[in-house]
């Protein structure tokens, strides 16, 4: 059969996929927005997500709404500490001292996630059923609706947070023009603070919602993280709406090609993307205000 | 009760200098040429321990150097790159990589003889780091990180998939044991020998290297490069030969690290490795040739150490990573020899308020 | 009345802000001229364009006869020009010597290969080169610290130290943007002294500055930038007293010399 007929599926698949890299490309673009920081264990917050909410339904017999929303909220407090802990004491120091200790942070995460609920994959049970739905001869399972859904719905709340609430324009304020920040008592270092814990928050969500689909084990955080970023650049480096179309652009070519090359090189394909984009476009499709490209 | 102030302040100088005077004896300067000569009596010092040091070690600590040989080598490149040029790479695996796949190949399926592998290897490494270097050292920071990153990921991809060339996930077996002229180094002791030795030469280029005019045009284009392409330096052809040199170094490690562990897989060569190694510089410090070579030795002994705590081995490497991230900014040798500056001038100046209050 | 320089209608836009329009200058050999004017004038973006670091949106640049207009900044500094940075480019991570040492890397042979197997051209090219850069620094008054981290050197000094690595190159057009900023007034009086004797030994000098005094005490010739036009160009006298200048910067008060 010849591939392009895979495609409506491939492309429903994509399309779920890049609802995941789009929220973990929002939580990459957060921080940046407050910090010009990577964080490189972006991809950490998300399998922690979903390894925490198994761990309190499994380890701790909660319901599972109640273990979601608390795992959420230990994630946003892992996040808060990697700030206070990591980035904070090298607030001062070179770029590549904070890419070695982002790393190294997710190193310590996706370890220690190993050494306290061990190395097997976990899964959990999609929020609505498991029947796929049929949409014109394509198979939706509900719960990739659930994760397309959020991610629109979070790029909305950060929308308005950025826009109409003043701790969000505080945070887009000490990103646009650190100084002029500080003078007026914006406090950077809250800022980043909270950014952290607003982009650990949303990869837990993103972890919730994604662990029914794909199983999540300690080690799955690395690549995700990898890809969500290459989605942030590939949509606009630092802007929330690049997360997202870059997410789902991502997501939807990398689905489809497997009908076109061995699926074992599929991981390459976003890698490929990434040096293709940042040759030839760093600003990414929808630009950035983050790069010059006249000296890049 | 002058003269009191004056013993006192000798008693404690005294012990301050005789602490520094040991210290200096043993750690590795940044490069500061015109200080000292090409090479110190420090030198002969280090010469001589590594002679003599696997007369004195058990046979798995000396396979433990042996290891820890091959990553100085592959420090001592990415010093060059990362350290006096100023770049990011966090795939620098990925040439260690293409360096022991190349000797595989060639040594297994051609039968070429370890040491034309061995030179194919640094050639084959180095036309990569050509190729890619040219579009992706344009960029900078993160950027270039990244990139490099994205190289190495691809690669491991490449090497998993393609079964036909590199054996896939199970990689390639049976490398022989490096020869030459009939000898073959095949017991950690002559294995030792043998990849010091490289990298004593090694160490001899490099040290020539960064006291040239290329060794300050690295410097540069780390401080600032505007400023080189203002005297002449062609920025762009500088970092990629650097690249490339940088890569010929793991090219070469990848082909002895074949050889002494006779085989191939993707597992030796993931992202973990590329960290180590830029973790290995920045711990030896930036500027620094020693530097790395040292914490090459000292990681690679508190990675075995690690592995013997299986499951709590990793996190706490994470953990430690962070905390000489934390605390030693600009790597260990060099804090230390600002803070020795810092003592000297510091007792100079004592010295001179002591005069002015007589 | 050789123009080493030439600048011929040259014009920079970024993103529909004019910074320069149509300017056209010349830069007559073995002379000093002095480009002033209000900040934010175009002055360094020009300098920009004459390195190379950025390409004009029209207009051509010369040097020596040759169009240098879209050549890289490396290129240009290989011909003969030389220059020092606003924003002081100090290289702090290497000592003294080594900064006027990196200035003399285009009269130096060798390559990576060649340097990393120190080759006899090497190693003869290194010691004639560290005399020299010790010559150069006893010009500028900074021979006794020439071991020292370049960081170490006082504002004043590392000033001294940028120019001298430009001097190392032994260029034919020196420019030198805001030499003055931020040095003592006895200093920049040594300053200006030292660039007086560079005029004697041969080379031409472009020199951007705020600092009046220095310009009209040592300026063969001077011109004047405002919001990307050219307002005056001439003799320091006759530019001091022109109404356009004096109207541009000090918005009708005298011009302070």
């Amino acid at each position: 059969m010849a591939p392009w007929v895979y495609i409506p599926q491939l492309l429903a698949a994509g399309i779920t996929m890049g609802a995941v890299y789009a929220l973990v490309a929002l939580g990459f673009v957060t921080i940046v927005r407050a910090s010009q920081i990577i964080n490189f264990a972006q991809g950490e917050f998300v399998m922690l997500g979903g390894v925490v909410t198994f761990f309190f339904i499994k380890g701790a017999g909660l319901p599972y709404p109640l273990a979601a929303l608390l795992a959420v909220i230990s994630v946003v407090c892992i996040g808060f500490l990697l700030h206070l802990l990591v980035i904070y004491p090298l607030r001062k120091a070179s770029v590549l001292i904070l890419i070695m200790a982002t790393v190294g942070a997710s190193i310590v995460l996706s370890n220690t996630s190993a050494l306290l609920f061990g190395t097997l994959p976990k899964a959990l049970p999609p929020f609505s059923g498991d029947l796929p739905l049929k949409i014109g001869g394509i198979h939706i399972t509900p719960q990739s609706l659930w994760v397309i859904g959020a991610a629109f719905f979070l790029f909305l709340i950060l929308y308005l947070l950025s826009h109409r609430t003043l701790v969000g324009k505080a945070m887009e304020a000490s990103s646009t023009d650190p100084l002029g920040a500080d003078l007026t008592g914006i406090s950077r270092n809250l800022m980043v603070f909270f950014a952290f814990g607003v982009s650990a928050g949303m990869g837990a969500i993103a972890g919730v919602l994604v662990t029914p689909l794909f199983y999540t084990s300690y080690n799955a955080g690395t690549l995700l993280g990898l890809k969500g970023f290459i989605a942030a650049v590939l949509g606009g480096w630092g802007k929330n709406s690049g997360a997202i179309l870059g997410g789902f652009v991502l997501g939807i070519v990398e689905s489809t090609s497997i009908a076109f090359i061995p699926s074992g090189y599929k991981d390459g394909v976003a890698f490929v993307i990434l040096l293709l984009i940042l040759y030839f476009r760093p600003k990414g499709i929808l630009g950035s205000p983050y790069i010059d490209s006249r000296r890049w | 009760m002058v003269v009191e102030n004056k013993n006192e302040f000798r008693k404690r100088d005294l012990v301050y200098t005789g602490g520094l005077w040991l210290i200096s004896l043993i750690l590795p300067d940044p490069h500061l040429p015109y200080r000292r000569e090409f090479i110190k009596k420090r030198d002969f010092f280090y010469l001589g321990t590594l002679l003599l040091l696997p007369l004195i070690l058990s046979d798995p600590l000396v396979y433990l150097m042996v290891l820890a040989g091959i990553y100085a080598i592959l420090a001592l490149g990415l010093s060059l790159f990362l350290g006096y040029a100023g770049q990011i790479s966090l795939g620098h695996a990925a040439f260690f990589g293409i360096g022991a796949y190349t000797t595989a190949i060639l040594t297994t399926r051609y039968g070429v003889p370890t040491v034309g592998a061995f030179w194919a290897s640094a050639l084959v490494a180095a036309a990569f780091a050509y190729l890619i270097g040219k579009p992706i050292l344009k960029l900078k920071g993160y950027f270039l990180a990244l990139a490099t990153l994205g190289f190495g990921e691809i690669f491991l991809v490449i090497v998993r998939e393609s079964r036909s060339l590199t054996g896939g996930v199970s990689g390639i077996f049976g490398i022989p044991w490096f020869s030459v002229a009939g000898f073959t180094f095949d017991t950690y002791l002559k294995q030792y020998y043998l990849i010091w030795g490289v990298l004593i030469g090694l160490v001899l280029f490099a040290k020539n290297l960064v006291r040239s005019k290329m060794g300050r045009a690295l410097l540069a284009v780390a401080a600032s490069e505007d400023a080189a392409s203002s005297v002449g330096i062609n920025v762009a052809q500088v970092k990629v030969r650097v690249f490339v040199i940088s890569a010929a170094f793991a090219g070469l490690a990848g082909s002895l690290f074949a050889s002494v562990i006779s085989t191939a897989n993707p597992e030796g060569f993931s992202l973990g490795l590329s960290v180590l190694i830029v973790m290995m510089v920045i711990m030896g410090g930036m500027g620094n040739l020693y530097g790395p070579i040292f914490a090459a030795i000292f990681l690679t002994w508190l990675t075995d150490m690690l592995g013997g705590y299986q499951e709590y081995s990793l996190p706490i490497y994470g953990v430690i990573l962070i905390l000489l991230l934390i605390f030693f900014p600009d790597g260990v040798g060099t804090r230390l020899n600002a803070r020795l500056i810092y003592l000297i001038s510091y007792w100079g100046r004592k010295r001179r308020r002591e005069r002015v209050d007589l | 009345m050789t123009s080493l320089l030439a600048i011929d209608k040259i014009s920079k836009s970024y993103d529909g802000v004019r910074a320069l329009n149509r300017i056209s200058l010349r830069v007559r050999k073995g002379t000093i001229k002095g480009l002033i004017g209000p900040n934010g004038a175009g002055k360094t973006t020009l300098f920009h364009l004459i390195t190379g670091v950025e390409r004009p949106s029209s207009g051509t640049i010369s040097f020596h006869g040759k169009d240098i207009t879209s050549l890289e900044p490396h290129e240009i500094a290989l011909l003969g020009v030389g220059r020092t940075f606003q924003t002081l480019q100090v290289l702090g991570n290497m000592t003294v010597v080594e900064n006027i040492l990196t200035g003399m890397h285009t009269r130096l042979k060798g390559g990576f290969l060649s340097s990393g197997l120190w080759l006899p051209w090497i190693h003869k090219g290194e010691k004639g080169a560290l005399q020299e850069a010790k010559e150069v620094l006893e010009f500028l008054g900074l021979l006794g610290r020439w071991k020292w981290l370049a960081f170490q050197l006082s504002f004043g000094q590392q000033k001294m130290l940028e120019l001298g690595r430009a001097l190392a190159m032994k260029p034919k057009l020196l420019l030198l943007d805001e030499p003055a900023a931020g040095l003592t007034p006895a200093e920049v009086k040594r300053l200006a002294e030292k660039i007086c004797r560079l005029r004697d030994q041969g080379i031409t000098i472009l020199i951007v500055e705020h600092h009046m005094g220095m310009i009209m005490d040592i300026a063969d010739e001077v011109a004047v930038l405002h919001n990307g036009e050219l307002i005056a160009e001439g003799p320091p006298d006759a530019v001091k007293n022109d109404p356009h200048v004096i109207e541009a910067y000090l918005q009708g008060r005298g011009v302070d010399a």
